[in-house]
């Protein structure tokens, strides 16, 4: 049994043609899992379906063995999926300790003690939670969209390209963060472009290539093949 | 130079009592993206509900107030998903037009109750206030004293409420505050009550000023529209200031030229912002 597994899923938006075209992809407990791809080859929306933010036509998301393909946005936040977006993925006009606030909205009796624990966790959060969250720095930012995440306590976190953006040095921050959060037993699906760093830390990782995953194996066996270093990482 | 300063005073009071509808069309675009022109008969519909409670029943008025709220409130929300929530899908310039047909008809069927009548509250007269050269009626003080007070009730409700804060969520990023949990339409419901209750607050607060007909929130339309733009569609202090803003222009405007070219101060206010600083005085950007 997968924690999650999406079966042959079908999707894209409105009437325009398929984006995803049948992909299947499956997290286990406690892993990390990276998908690669070329630009526009359906890794955001292969997140949005698992999100319930884009409809699946086709195909089933499975999490836990409860069906949820049918289940809307909101709704999957309750079975435990947590997606942090690539872009806009804090609320600018509130402040730091407000959006945390917010992304416990459902259960808002837990809020405190965790946005505590956060606190804790990332202290930088802690020093600027007067602030309005968009006078953060990029990484901070990622920082506070992935602090967000973790405000409904979820089975899965999913992100969109964390590190885009990012400085090497606030880059690598994250990845240790996100390292971090792995040990402590979270499993994370991601979508990253600095596909190297991503691999080496990833239990397993998938090759997307026009909506279908085209490659799977374990993070540094992949990192490590000749052909997809030839075609996505730049050597 | 007195008469400078009873320009600004009056500024001052008309201003706060424009600001009240002008926050409830603000909020609306902020949350649903669109220009609600309907606050216009929300406006109407607030002062003839509390009127009906104060002639009626002799309500004094803060419990007209409050009925005022409450009525205008529920009908905007009628209104909303009888009519314009099925426009939605067809874009904001659409529902911003289906407003002003919405608009018409809630004016015409306060017309069809209570007829084309200019009526008055039924409150003591009290004359005017003097010091210092300056002339101000106790009701304009006690209306802007209820005005200050909505205004801080509307402030606190957003910063500190776990509703006000999902309100500001959803205005921010609706697609971010679904993934949160917030569910969009319900916040829609609610900012719509509050706007439009708003409107209806301030159309009291209007009325009180001079008399009520069917007319009341159409002829202050212009201004309140004028001051959410001039403040940023969409910005709540915004909103305040523009409303203040406007106000005293309006009251200037008055020192130079005829009472007929009061208006004119809206309408030129609406093109100066939109040609040199669209996003106005706190708007986040134009679209
Ligand atoms: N909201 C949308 N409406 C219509 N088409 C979209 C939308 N979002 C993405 N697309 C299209 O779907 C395709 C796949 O987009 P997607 O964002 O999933 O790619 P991606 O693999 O994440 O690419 P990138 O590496 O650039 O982030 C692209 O051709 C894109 O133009
Ligand atoms: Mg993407």
């Amino acid at each position: 049994m997968s924690l999650l597994l999406a079966k042959d899923v079908v999707a894209g938006y409105g009437a325009a043609e398929q984006i995803l075209k049948g992909a299947s992809i499956h997290v286990e407990a406690g892993e990390i899992v990276t998908v690669i791809g070329p630009n526009g080859a359906g890794k955001s929306t292969l997140l949005k379906v698992i999100a319930g933010l884009v409809p699946a036509r086709e195909g089933s998301i499975l999490l836990d063995d409860e069906d949820v393909t049918r289940f809307g946005a909101v709704d999957r936040t309750r079975t435990g999926i947590s997606f942090v977006p690539q872009e806009r993925n804090v609320f600018g006009n509130l402040t730091i300790a407000e959006n945390l606030e917010i992304s416990a909205y459902r259960d808002g009796g837990e809020a405190s003690r965790r946005i505590e624990e956060l606190y804790e966790r990332y202290p930088m959060l802690a020093g600027k939670r007067r602030d309005l969250a968009r006078t953060l720095s990029g990484g901070q930012r990622q920082i506070l969209a992935m602090a967000m995440g973790l405000m409904t306590a979820p089975k899965l976190l999913l992100l969109d390209e964390p590190t885009a953006g990012l400085s090497p040095r606030a880059a690598d921050e994250l990845f240790d963060a996100i390292v971090a959060l792995n040990r402590g037993g979270l499993p994370i699906l991601m979508v990253e472009q600095h596909a190297v760093e991503a691999l080496a830390i990833s239990a397993r990782g998938y090759v997307l290539v026009s909506g279908k995953e085209s490659a799977e194996g374990p993070g540094p066996q992949l990192a490590a093949d000749p052909e997809i270093r030839r075609l996505f990482l730049g050597g | 130079m007195s008469i400078l300063l009873q320009a600004l005073l009056n500024g001052v009071m008309n201003g706060a009592l424009i600001a009240v509808p002008a926050i409830g069309f603000t909020a609306i675009f902020a949350v649903l993206r669109y220009p609600n022109f309907a606050i216009a008969a929300y406006a109407t519909i607030g002062a003839f509900a509390a009127w009906w409670v104060n002639v009626h029943f002799g309500a004094g008025i803060l419990p007209a107030l409050l009925v005022a709220f409450a009525i205008a409130g529920c009908i905007g929300v009628g209104a909303e998903e009888t009519a314009l929530k099925q426009l939605r899908g067809a874009g904001a310039l659409t529902v911003a037009i289906g407003s002003i047909a919405l608009n018409t008809v809630l004016e015409n069927v306060v017309r069809l109750f209570f007829g084309n009548d200019l009526r008055g509250y039924d409150l003591p007269l009290v004359p005017d206030w003097r010091f210092m050269g300056l002339r101000v009626g106790p009701q304009q003080l006690q209306s802007l004293a209820f005005a200050v007070v909505i205004m801080a009730a509307v402030f606190a409700f957003l910063r500190y409420t776990r509703f006000g804060k999902a309100m500001r969520a959803v205005a921010d990023n609706s697609d971010l505050a679904r993934l949160k949990g917030i569910e969009p339409a319900h916040v829609a419901v609610m900012t719509i009550f509050l706007g439009a209750g708003l409107a209806g607050v301030g159309g009291v607060l209007i009325g009180l000023d001079a008399s009520i007909d069917p007319l009341l929130g159409f002829r202050v339309l212009l201004t309140v529209f004028a001051a959410a733009v001039l403040g940023g569609l969409g910005s709540i202090p915004g909103a305040v200031v523009g409303a203040l803003a406007i106000g005293i222009a309006e009251e200037c405007a008055l020192l130079v030229a005829p009472a007929s070219y009061r208006s004119a101060v809206g309408f030129a206010a609406i093109l100066l912002v939109l040609t040199v600083r669209p996003r106005g005085f706190f708007g986040e950007r134009a679209n």
